[in-house]
């Protein structure tokens, strides 16, 4: 019944004029029929209407008086309450324009974390009922998979796609895209500006790709799974909206216009719509073309036929099935698990009962899939989590010093309140009013914060995208962040409300009206209970504490991954990547034009030298293989495992990798005799421990059987691919002496200059061009660049965080100032009789820092414990120290201190001056 | 208007008492809410016609009657009130506790 009466009063308060046009009508009705019974007694018409008046009375009166029985609802004392406490917000601007630039700090930085958390691990994809999704693969990894591992699978291979895509029982249609959207030069037919022929992110999908995710191209069509018939045969590409938007300028037309990627051309046929963004969060390709296509995207290489070599396989798709009406999760996981198991058993042929018993051993976990799939939720999930936690942190410790203003305000409106509870306002009543105005200070630092935080998103990825992997996120402010900043907004303001709330309450009216009221120390009326407001201070420096300490933590993380040893110089160190399988050289062609490269490059004035490597460094791939050591028996499983890469000559002495024993590989160990290898210590101590590796020869197991390496030196231990990595066997043979003509990803060419490496590109592409004309533009990285790039995540949580410590240390400095000064000015008082009766005044000094250095201690002392629990959760993300660093946590402890000194001095000073005369006549 | 000695004045709150009761057999607009109140107590009670408007609404905010535009006899537009269940409620309690106390003073004013 509650609710009718409510929306009783909400029609009053929102209709008040047509309300009052119908009290006006139905008065008026009233006295229509009593004019009309008049009648029967008074023929004259005027005089029954006056008749009628004079029964009634006065109607303006009896207007009033149903108005009045509207009652005076709570929403319209809320109305009351905000129109009352907007005019107080106004006639202080300066701690207006303070509070709400505070507030606006504090929850625009929560709504920029939240937003990305929101779009990263919270949201939906946009696609139609993305709830019926699920995915058969993992959808938390990104990338490709040759060979296979047991347990659950990343990814499906294309023959294994088609198979369970026929799947009708509990699916109404399974998709299937490649896993990783390459960068590819793209050019636009009959376009000629600039941009053309720079790289788009081209993402092979299935015919059913779209219709399975129920997505509507805006333009065009999207195609279908006419597309899957036959190879090669489809060169067709739906495109996204930005890319339409970008490269084609929006055009109507652009149905039918062709984009060159490679050396195809395709026709456009559909453009999608803004918000689709493919089914992997962040990757956001361009293009999107049938997976028919691959050999054209991927040039010399075969995904699409049935692989029957189990180690050869490429599993390179990631497949989202969308359930049947009615059908669940758990029977999807049952059908699925059958048919791969079966399909799995058809194909162990000719296998050994080792290789048998972990090829069968090969799951489907069936998940599901509403969120689509991404690796930013492995990569960022922890870091997102723990900057929402400190931002959280900074808003509480912001409230804490809007709270201790507001007190300090509450104070001096002592006299205001206590004329309001004279004239009859109930402490109810006040207390409502009072967080009123706190809440509306928290929904004006909320509308602030939302603006800072869409500019504050920017600058997040910005910061999080490396040079080369840009991270493209939607994040455009949606219901739920929306919801999240106002219910942000509410609590905050009813946080920082209630104490100056309470404190409205308890005004002591007789003293304050007889203007006797003595300010205590700390603010409160009443003595003999503990201020709030120091409550608030030393709340403030315990969570301050615990920032400053996670801050500390992650920038000498951060510290100790920069100064991290790789092994090599990464100065002055140029590196890019040429893949001519791509552009259709085959094996002996390849080598030749890398030679060639290589050749023109280190005769370039100014290279000191070049070489080149299979996997590169700092790069994301590796090769690793069981080898074998002739006369040794073998290690067994993972142990016999060494990571390895195929290195040009002089790799060693460009790089800079120090040889410890024998010689690097260099140009006479090229062509086809017999093959040498580097090994690095961890090698040499793992597979000869006993022995001098020189001269020994060993057994590299690859895919392509066993090919045998004489060991001529051993390198120092080197981190090849980032800064965490710990030293594993690793070896080097030569590139142009290679042990398998498997070429997947193209070379990484390594530059090592005299002077500025960016001084040499337009040399360097002029060498490529040459050498060959028909390949992309290279893109090159300096190794400091790309080492920058790895360190990308740290880096934004050490900045992060550090500048979220300072902002910390700062609000509790100006909250500590804050309750310092009142709190002395109230005992001018007392000081000037200390003075008087012979204090010293460094004794005054002491008082007052003694009562500042005492808040910082107690605050501190709740700190530590809240260190060490938060110690435990980050400890995953440092690296070189200990969660429980003294070091860290006496700093943060000292800086503190500075802090309660630095922010009472002032305060304290003030008192020492005192002249005891002033003083003692002060009140 | 001043006081007729003929008629009674009504007390405060019995005046919602008699529009509940007069509310109980259908539908009515405020006119006819006060000549009915009139008629039943054949005419020993005049309704302040300018206290009985505030007293409807009154009632109907507390959720006791409620009002629905509708078309008036002679074809005008008018406020119906009618009552609710809460309304119904509130008159059988309010029409005991009448008798109640109107048997109270009945007796003390017999024995005094």
């Amino acid at each position: 019944m509650w609710w009718k009466n409510y929306s009783l009063r909400l029609r009053a308060l929102l209709f008040r004029r047509r309300m009052d046009e119908e009290l006006q009508e139905e008065l008026q009705f009233h006295l229509e029929m009593q004019a009309r019974k008049n009648q029967r007694y008074e023929s004259d018409t005027a005089e029954a209407e006056r008749q009628a008046r004079l029964q009634f009375g006065s109607v303006v009166r009896a207007t009033e008086q149903c108005r009045e029985q509207r009652g005076v609802s709570s929403i319209e004392v809320l109305a009351k309450d905000l129109r009352y406490a907007f005019r107080m917000l106004r006639k202080s601007p300066g701690f207006t324009a303070v509070a709400v630039l505070t507030l606006a700090l504090g929850i625009g930085a929560n709504t920029a974390i939240f937003s990305v958390i929101n779009s990263v691990l919270l949201s939906n994809l946009p696609v139609k009922d993305p709830q019926q999704l699920v995915f058969l693969t993992n959808p938390d990894e990104q990338g490709l998979e040759i060979g296979f591992g047991d347990g659950d699978r990343d990814f499906l291979t294309y023959p294994e796609f088609r198979e369970l895509e026929r799947n009708k029982q509990v699916f109404s249609g399974v998709l299937a895209a490649s896993n990783f959207t390459s960068s590819i030069p793209v050019e636009l037919q009959a376009a000629d500006s600039a941009a053309n022929g720079a790289p788009a992110r081209v993402s092979l999908v299935s015919g059913s790709y779209f219709s399975v995710l129920g997505v509507t191209p805006i333009l065009g069509r999207a195609f279908g799974t006419e597309v899957d018939k036959l190879r090669d045969a489809n060169p067709i590409a739906v495109i996204s909206y930005a890319f339409w938007q970008g490269r084609f300028g929006g055009a109507d037309n652009v149905i039918g216009r062709r984009i060159r990627i490679l050396t195809t051309p395709y026709a456009v046929v559909g453009v999608a719509p803004p918000q689709f963004h493919g089914e992997t969060v962040g990757a956001n390709p361009d293009i999107w073309v049938p997976l028919t296509m691959q050999s054209e995207i991927f040039p010399g290489r075969d995904f699409l036929s049935l692989e029957t070599k189990p180690f050869r396989k490429t599993e390179w798709l990631q497949a989202i099935g969308r359930l049947q009406p009615g059908a669940t999760l758990v029977q999807a996981k049952t059908s699925i698990e059958v048919e791969f198991h079966q399909m799995m058993d058809s194909q162990t042929g000719g296998m050994s009962a080792g290789e048998k018993r972990q090829f069968l051993n090969q799951h489907l976990a069936v998940v599901p899939g509403s969120r689509g799939a991404s690796r930013l939720r492995a990569d960022f999930g922890k870091p997102l989590q723990i900057l929402m936690a400190v931002v959280g942190l900074i808003l509480v410790i912001a409230c804490a010093n809007v709270a201790n203003i507001l007190l300090a305000r509450s104070a001096a409106r002592q006299k205001e309140i206590s004329v309001r509870v004279a004239l009859g306002a109930g402490a109810l009543r006040l207390f409502r009013q009072v967080l009123t105005e706190s809440v509306l200070l928290a929904a004006f630092g909320g509308a602030v914060g939302l603006l800072l935080a869409h500019w504050a998103d920017t600058a997040l990825l910005r910061m999080v995208s490396s040079s080369s992997d840009q991270i493209r996120l939607d994040l455009h402010p949606d219901a739920r962040v929306l919801a999240f900043t106002l219910g942000v907004s509410l609590l905050t303001g009813i946080l920082f409300g209630l104490a100056p709330a309470f404190r409205a309450t308890r005004v002591d009216l007789n003293s304050v009206l007889k203007g006797t009221s003595r300010r205590v120390a700390g603010g409160a009326v009443h003595s003999g209970r503990v201020p709030s407001g120091k409550i608030l201070v030393i709340a403030q420096v315990a969570l301050s504490l615990l920032l400053l300490v996670v801050a500390g933590l992650f920038v000498r993380s951060f510290r100790n991954l920069c100064a991290t040893q790789l092994g090599y110089d990464r100065d002055h160190l140029l590196e890019f990547w040429v893949n001519p399988l791509a552009y259709g050289y085959q094996s002996a062609a390849i080598l030749a034009l890398d030679e060639n490269i290589l050749q023109n490059i280190a005769a370039i004035p100014g290279v000191r030298g070049a070489t080149l490597a299979d996997n590169g460094l700092l790069s994301d791939t590796d090769s690793n293989s069981p080898v074998t050591i002739e006369g040794q028996k073998p290690l067994s499983g993972d142990e016999a495992h060494a990571r390895w890469d195929m290195v040009g000559p002089n790799f060693f002495s460009t790089t800079g990798i120090p040889i410890l024993a024998g010689r690097e590989i260099t140009e006479q160990d090229s062509g086809n005799g017999q093959r040498v290898g580097v090994i690095n210590e961890t090698m040499a101590r793992k597979f000869f421990s006993n022995s001098n590796p020189i001269g020994q020869r060993a057994f590299v197991h690859t895919t392509a059987g066993q090919a045998p390496f004489v060991v001529v030196g051993v390198a120092q231990d080197s981190k090849r691919h980032s800064a965490r990595e710990k030293a594993l066997p690793r070896f080097y043979i030569p590139y142009f002496n290679p042990i398998t003509d498997d070429w997947t990803a193209g070379a990484a060419i390594l530059i090592r200059t005299a002077g500025e490496p960016s001084s040499f590109s337009s040399a360097i592409r002029n060498v490529v061009k040459q050498a060959a004309a028909n390949l992309a533009p290279v893109t090159m990285e300096t190794m400091d660049q790309r080492f920058a790039d790895s360190l990308v995540t740290d880096r934004m949580i050490a900045e992060l965080c550090g500048a979220f410590g300072v902002l910390a240390v700062l609000l509790v400095c100006i909250g500590l100032y804050g309750i310092m000064a009142y709190a002395t000015s109230g005992r001018t008082n007392e000081i000037g009789i200390r003075i008087t009766l012979g204090a010293q005044r460094s004794g005054i000094l002491w008082l007052i820092l003694r009562e500042s250095l005492l808040l910082v201690l107690i605050g501190a002392a709740i700190g530590v414990p809240l260190v060490c629990a938060a110690g435990k959760w980050i400890s995953s993300l440092l690296f070189g120290l200990q969660p429980a660093d003294a070091l860290t946590l006496a700093s943060a402890i000292a800086l503190m201190f500075v802090v309660g000194v630095f922010a009472s001095y002032i305060p304290a000073r003030r008192a020492m001056r005192v002249d005891p005369m002033v003083a003692l006549r002060y009140e | 208007m001043p006081p007729d000695s003929s008629r009674l004045d009504l007390l405060q709150g019995t005046l919602d008492l008699l529009i509940l009761r007069a509310l109980r057999s259908g539908a009515m607009h405020g006119w006819a809410v006060s000549e009915r109140i009139q008629q039943i107590s054949q005419d020993v009670l005049q309704v302040n016609q300018g206290s009985l408007y505030p007293a409807l609404h009154r009632l109907e905010h507390r959720g006791w009657i409620k009002a629905e535009w509708g078309i008036s006899e002679l074809g005008r537009r008018a406020r119906f009130y009618s009552l609710t269940a809460s309304g119904r409620k509130e008159l059988e309690i309010e029409a005991v506790n009448w008798s109640k106390l109107s048997d109270a003073i009945a007796r003390v004013l017999r024995m005094a």
